[in-house]
């Protein structure tokens, strides 16, 4: 992993889902900062030069949709990544992140969103043997 | 008229004849009795003439006597005069009793005459013969004539004068009669009118009563039938079904909607007793059910609804129907008939049975949230760890993730079979153990309180089951604890116990044994006005997010599990909130359709 990876801030109360994401960006390259609630999803946002945000909406406190909203207001071009457990957001939640997936779609859905939003994304891990 | 006033007419009208009939006899009396005075009157002329008539005999025999004397100077031929003497003396003291005192002129006048004869003639005469001397002097004779010729007159005056009077009084006797007879045509005549004035008044007034009484009545009978016209149409446009059966319960009427639910005409059913027209069975038990008629006939008052009813129509068709019963009483209270009123309650049931599975699927509702937030995300990591374990992982590592995914697919089940345990229902209540279901149901809402924002803190004592559909009860409980929730808001805590509550034998109390789950909150409590009506249907105060039914089935569910439900609130002080208090027995008897 070298200083040139992408930066992914990972936001989500599931701490088991959380560490797993990590895993998972990690291996495929990316380096990856994690926060399990909103408000230090922010603190870590304002605080590193975040390449991509991959944020969950549903949290308790300050959901998805409000921490895109800040996150909007201060660097509106990091591209979010908005992950639901929910099938159906409400427009005006979906709008405000560029791209919206349902969690359970499996790890190659994810990492090939995740690698169209950021433009000189890693390599995709290798396919299974 | 009133009665009373009748009355004193018929006593009017018979004492008003009796009284002028009186009247009328006494002035007959009067009037007779004047008319006997006057037959008096003339009785006594007509005895004044008899004794005039005696004592002008008396004086012939006198006369007789002396001339015989007087030509043969024998004392025998005196004799005649003799015997006249004392008669003579004694019918005229009888006459001048019986002559008025202005009337005594006559007989005075006569008496001095006799007396002028007796002693200035006659006695002379006879002294002059007994002693032997001649009385043929023809003046001394004329003179005794003239004498007893002036004696006569008087005499014959006095018998006239008495005819005289005798004639008058008859005249007057007959004018007496005559008034009599006028007065008496005429009083008749006017009592009669009298009377017959007075009864015709009396009876006027007694019939122009008796006319406005009729009048009266006419006009009530027509209000009557317009009334009962009136109540036949309301009784014909009711929307439920009436039947009016006599004391003895057979049917004297039926209204439209009868005839159609029972499929009997109103003459079909006329006089056959009630259960053979409105036949009606329990719905669980297909055992005739006792109707209301015969229940009003038991208990003398009015009857409630039946429930679980089935009524089997004359066609053979089933309707599920309600019924109930008042008794009809005459003045004295005796029950004259009973009226029964019953309706078609199949669509409200199958309408009751819909809003009860929708109830069912908007707990479902709240839930979804929760169960697809709890599936997904155990979901999402393990096909994540699927495909890192699909990717070389290191020895340590493929554990590692094969514990992890396994822990995960574990919350996955779990999480399922508790949303599943919420829909599936045993046949006969069993025993539930308290902890474990609330356990359950909270792990379903874990993200709900997380999202809202609440602590839920808990004291489930391990060992207390109760007795009950589990189901039901899991869905009481998902309505109170999610209300609970909600009402605590952002940072608010909710408090779920069980307490055991033993039977009432030590403290006394007919209480049964089982146990009480509070569900408690620190909201802001339910106002008072809302306090009365949440367990109403289709109350709700969260707007186009709640279904109003909530507490209304939770109520009938608690209820046919022979338990209580109430809820407790505090709008004011420190220890505001709400507090949801369900007490279950731990061998109740389940009432079957208690929702």
């Amino acid at each position: 992993m070298d200083n040139s990876s992408p930066l992914v801030l990972c936001v989500d109360d599931e701490t088991v889902g959380l560490r797993v994401r990590q895993m998972l960006l990690e291996r495929a390259g990316y380096k990856v900062l994690i926060a399990v609630d909103g408000y230090s999803g922010l603190e870590l946002f304002a605080a590193h030069p975040v390449d991509a945000v991959v944020l969950d909406y549903s949290m308790p406190g300050m959901h998805g949709g409000q921490v895109a909203e800040k996150m909007r207001k201060t660097k509106p071009k990091v591209p979010i990544l908005l992950l639901s457990a929910y099938l159906d957001l409400p427009a005006e939640v979906t709008s405000l992140a560029d791209v919206y997936m349902t969690k359970g779609e499996g790890a190659p859905a994810l990492l090939d969103k995740l690698g169209n939003l950021i433009p000189n994304s890693p390599h995709p891990i290798r396919q299974p043997k | 008229m009133e009665f009373i006033l009748f009355k004193r007419t018929m006593r009017q009208v018979l004492l008003l004849p009796v009284v002028a009939c009186l009247v009328l006899a006494g002035i007959l009396v009067w009037q007779i009795s004047g008319a006997n005075a006057t037959v008096g009157l003339i009785e006594q002329a007509d005895q004044r003439i008899a004794l005039a008539t005696l004592v002008e005999k008396l004086v012939v025999d006198e006369e007789t006597g002396l001339r015989g004397y007087q030509t043969t100077a024998d004392p025998r031929f005196l004799q005649p005069y003799h015997d006249a003497e004392v008669p003579m003396q004694q019918a005229i003291a009888q006459l001048q009793s019986m002559t008025r005192p202005g009337q005594q002129q006559l007989l005075n006048q006569f008496i001095q005459q006799h007396q002028t004869w007796h002693q200035g003639f006659a006695e002379p005469l006879i002294a002059t013969i007994a002693a032997g001397g001649h009385a043929t002097d023809v003046d001394l004779n004329l003179q005794g004539m003239a004498r007893m010729n002036a004696m006569r007159d008087s005499l014959k005056a006095i018998v006239s004068a008495a005819e005289q009077s005798r004639k008058n009084r008859i005249a007057q006797w007959r004018l007496q009669t005559r008034h009599i007879l006028f007065l008496l045509i005429g009083m008749a005549l006017a009592i009669g009118l009298l009377i017959g004035l007075f009864t015709r008044v009396r009876l006027k007034s007694a019939y122009d009563s008796f006319q406005h009484q009729l009048d009266l009545q006419r006009q009530r009978t027509q209000e009557l039938f317009e009334s009962e016209q009136h109540l036949r149409t309301t009784l014909a446009s009711i929307g439920d079904g009436v039947i009016v059966c006599d004391a003895e319960g057979r049917v004297q009427m039926m209204n439209l909607v009868a005839q159609d639910l029972t499929g009997w005409t109103e003459s079909e059913a006329q006089n056959r007793p009630l259960e053979e027209v409105f036949h009606i069975v329990n719905e669980i038990t297909r055992q005739p059910v006792e109707n209301s008629v015969v229940r009003v006939q038991r208990l003398k008052r009015i009857v409630g609804v039946s429930q679980h009813t089935i009524l089997l129509r004359k066609d053979g068709a089933e309707i599920s129907v309600d019924d109930s019963g008042a008794p009809i009483r005459d003045a004295a209270g005796e029950i004259t008939g009973i009226v029964m009123v019953f309706r078609d309650i199949t669509l409200e049931l199958k309408t009751r049975a819909a809003l009860l599975a929708n109830e069912k699927l908007a707990v479902a509702g709240r839930l979804a949230a929760t169960i697809a937030h709890e599936i997904h995300n155990p979901l999402d990591s393990v096909a994540n760890l699927l495909y890192l374990l699909q990717h070389e992982p290191k020895e340590e590592e493929s554990k590692q993730f094969l514990q992890m995914a396994h822990n995960e697919l574990a919350r996955v089940t779990q999480i399922s079979r508790a949303m599943l345990s919420l829909y599936r229902e045993s046949n006969a209540p069993v025993s539930v153990n308290l902890k474990e279901m609330l356990d359950d149901l909270l792990l379903l809402m874990q993200r709900r309180f997380q999202i809202l924002g609440v602590t839920v803190s808990t004291d489930l004592p391990p060992e207390i089951a109760v007795e009950g559909f589990p189901a039901e009860l899991r869905q009481v409980f998902t309505n109170l604890i999610i209300n609970a929730a909600e009402a605590a808001g952002q940072g608010g805590n909710v408090t779920v116990r069980v307490r055991p509550q033993p039977d009432g034998a030590a403290s006394g109390q007919a209480a049964e044994a089982g146990a009480t789950v509070e569900i408690m909150d620190n909201g802001p409590g339910i106002s008072p006005e809302n306090r009365s009506r949440i367990f109403q249907p289709f109350f709700t105060t969260k707007g186009q997010s709640g279904t109003g039914l909530g507490l209304w089935v939770s109520q009938g569910i608690i209820r046919k599990h022979a338990g209580t439900i109430d809820i407790d609130s505090r709008t004011e002080g420190p220890n505001h909130g709400a507090t949801a208090r369900v007490f279950l027995a731990s061998k109740p008897v389940i009432h079957l359709g208690g929702n």
